[in-house]
């Protein structure tokens, strides 16, 4: 979504954002320090339930009670937010839609334009004239962004907004999102535990740990260069393992996992340093001699699940287990059974790795 | 000229309607606010508030006959006024018989909407009189309930109104005190016009109001 070199501006940046709810066991605080939405950009926020999520959400559409709060806006248009369950108001689905043009002082001429063109941008048309309150579920969410972008928003933010639709469902809905959001140039920040539907979205990513801000940057650098493992999990580099440094030639480091295992990375790390290595799933090969990247040692497969287009191969290397990705139906995915022993293969700079 | 009993029972409908209809007024008009405001807000004394509201919905209406008669007798703190066995005295006894019911069902009404409407309103820039309209209209289904409900308490209620109106020929005299004395005097024909005409009248309001409640509920 970001074509052109010129840094996006900042239509929302929190500072010093502190929230606390309950007493006791019940207390629940959140604090992050600094965050910043960009104009055109989608923000996705990913973390472990509980985190607080939601509630940071909240927070920078102003409907927290915060200790502390500094939002600074880049604008002054409205800033809006789609909840996990969206309301029908009783009514048409268009009435829903005008409804949030109430009071705004917008000409019936505009207002009709408008509304008309939020009906169009989420295709609930034909939907203009039924009672919201029996739309389907995935009718109901474009009915809810339909009314978000009525507003023509400076700044959306949506919590989990392909929640309970199916897989098409989402594709199509992540499609239509992502045109509004290109044609509005709107700062989104989404809520999503769908990591395949926020990467295709994401131009940055924001990681809550339980009660913090764990870490926040563009989309390629918080997916390779996770800061924790914890963090390395919450973006989906599921192969994560401890070791030491055991040789390091050319700007390369080999971390010793296991006897005979042995991962080669392009991080900065200190001669015979403990470190955790983390590799995604996606970067981690199986080695048939094509030169994709190092040889690192043997494996055995353990399972091999498919869901039709991809093939979730798990790996173990003496008590750790690997995972990889596999195209189903084809080469390796249709040859390999388990308890096979395969080679496996990575590119150092494929592997992130920081002192343990 | 109108025969004279049918004289009487016209002005005393009319009164019965004139009561009724102030006391149905006032009672939404306090009860729906206090109503949404309860519904709608968190506050250390709500519990407590709720609970006396709850408790007000079962009050015995004699019982808030005789503190209505003792709070406006001569020598009560209201006797100034002036109001003990005047109208004015029945449709304030009958407000606070029908406020529990308005205050109490608006509530639940405003209970039953999901916990994020309000937020979720609030969410699209909608200005507060706007979202307290839509608030009302996403409610009205239970509004006519309590209005249905408050009707039906005021126009069948005799005790209190009994107590500070005293069924003063002419004056104070409705259609459930008119009925009562009849019945007490053995004039069960007189009586039984009378509850035709208060039966009727309630069956009315009641059909037109439940018709109303009926098609808002198909849109």
């Amino acid at each position: 979504m970001i074509e052109d070199t010129q840094p996006p501006s900042i239509a929302l940046s929190a500072h010093n954002l502190h929230v606390r709810r309950g007493r006791g066991k019940d207390a629940f605080s959140l604090g992050v320090d600094h965050l910043d939405l960009h104009a055109g950009e989608v923000l996705v926020i990913l973390g472990p339930n509980g985190a607080g999520k939601s509630t940071l959400l909240r927070a920078l559409a102003g409907l927290e009670r915060s200790v502390a709060k500094d939002l600074i806006r880049g604008g002054d248009g409205p800033v809006t937010l789609v909840f996990q369950r969206p309301a029908a108001l009783s009514g048409s689905a268009e009435m829903n839609v005008r409804a949030a043009l109430l009071g705004k002082g917008i000409p019936e001429e505009v207002k009709r334009q408008r509304v008309t063109r939020a009906l169009d941008r989420f295709d609930i048309q034909a939907l203009a004239s039924h009672d919201a309150r029996t739309l389907s579920g995935g009718e109901l969410r474009r009915l809810a962004l339909a009314r978000a972008f009525v507003l023509e928003p400076e700044v959306l933010l949506l919590d989990e907004p392909f929640d309970d639709l199916d897989a098409e469902g989402q594709r199509i809905l992540s499609l239509d999102l992502q045109q509004a959001i290109e044609d509005t140039n709107v700062a989104v920040a989404m809520v999503t535990h769908d990591l395949r539907r926020a990467l295709l979205l994401a131009d940055r990513i924001a990681v809550l740990a339980p009660g913090r801000l764990a870490q926040h940057g563009l989309r390629d650098e918080v997916l390779l260069r996770p800061n924790t493992r914890d963090t390395a999990r919450t973006v989906g580099m599921t192969n994560l393992a401890s070791g030491r440094v055991c040789r390091q030639a050319g700007g390369v480091s080999w971390i010793q996992i296991e006897p005979g295992f042995e991962v080669p990375t392009t991080a900065a790390l200190n001669p015979e340093q403990e470190a955790w290595i983390g590799i995604r799933p996606e970067h981690l090969k199986l080695d048939v001699g094509r030169g994709d990247g190092e040889s690192i040692g043997k494996a055995v497969v353990e399972s091999l699940i498919s869901d039709g287009l991809a093939t979730v191969a798990t790996l173990r290397v003496h008590d750790r287990r690997f995972t990889t990705h596999l195209l189903s139906g084809r080469g390796l995915a249709r040859r390999l059974r388990p308890g096979d022993p395969v080679s496996l293969a990575v590119r150092p700079d494929q592997v992130h790795a920081l002192p343990a | 000229m109108l025969d004279p009993e049918l004289q009487t029972l016209v002005e005393i409908t009319l009164r019965t309607l004139w009561v009724c209809g102030s006391a149905l007024l006032l009672a939404l008009l306090g009860g729906v606010p206090i109503g949404i405001l309860l519904g709608s807000s968190q506050f250390i004394s709500r519990g407590l508030l709720v609970s006396s509201v709850n408790a007000g919905m079962g009050a015995p209406p004699v019982v808030v006959g005789l503190i209505g008669s003792i709070l406006l007798a001569r020598s009560g703190p209201l006797g100034s006024w002036n109001l003990l066995y005047t109208p004015y005295a029945m449709i304030i006894t009958s407000t606070a018989i029908a406020l529990p019911l308005v205050i109490g069902l608006t509530l639940a009404a405003v209970g039953s909407l999901d916990d994020e409407w309000e937020l979720q309103v609030r969410t699209l820039g909608i200005p507060r009189h706007w979202r307290i309209w839509l608030l009302i209209r996403e409610i009205r289904m239970g509004l006519l309930a309590a209005v249905i409900a408050a009707l039906g308490g005021i126009l069948s209620e005799v005790g209190a109104v009994n107590m500070v109106g005293g069924n003063i020929a002419g004056e104070t005299r409705v259609l459930t005190t008119a009925i009562m004395m009849h019945t007490s005097m053995g004039e069960y024909e007189i009586a039984m016009s009378q509850a035709t005409v208060l039966f009727g009248n309630l069956l009315l309001l009641a059909g037109l109001l439940t018709w109303l409640q009926q098609s808002g509920r198909k849109r």
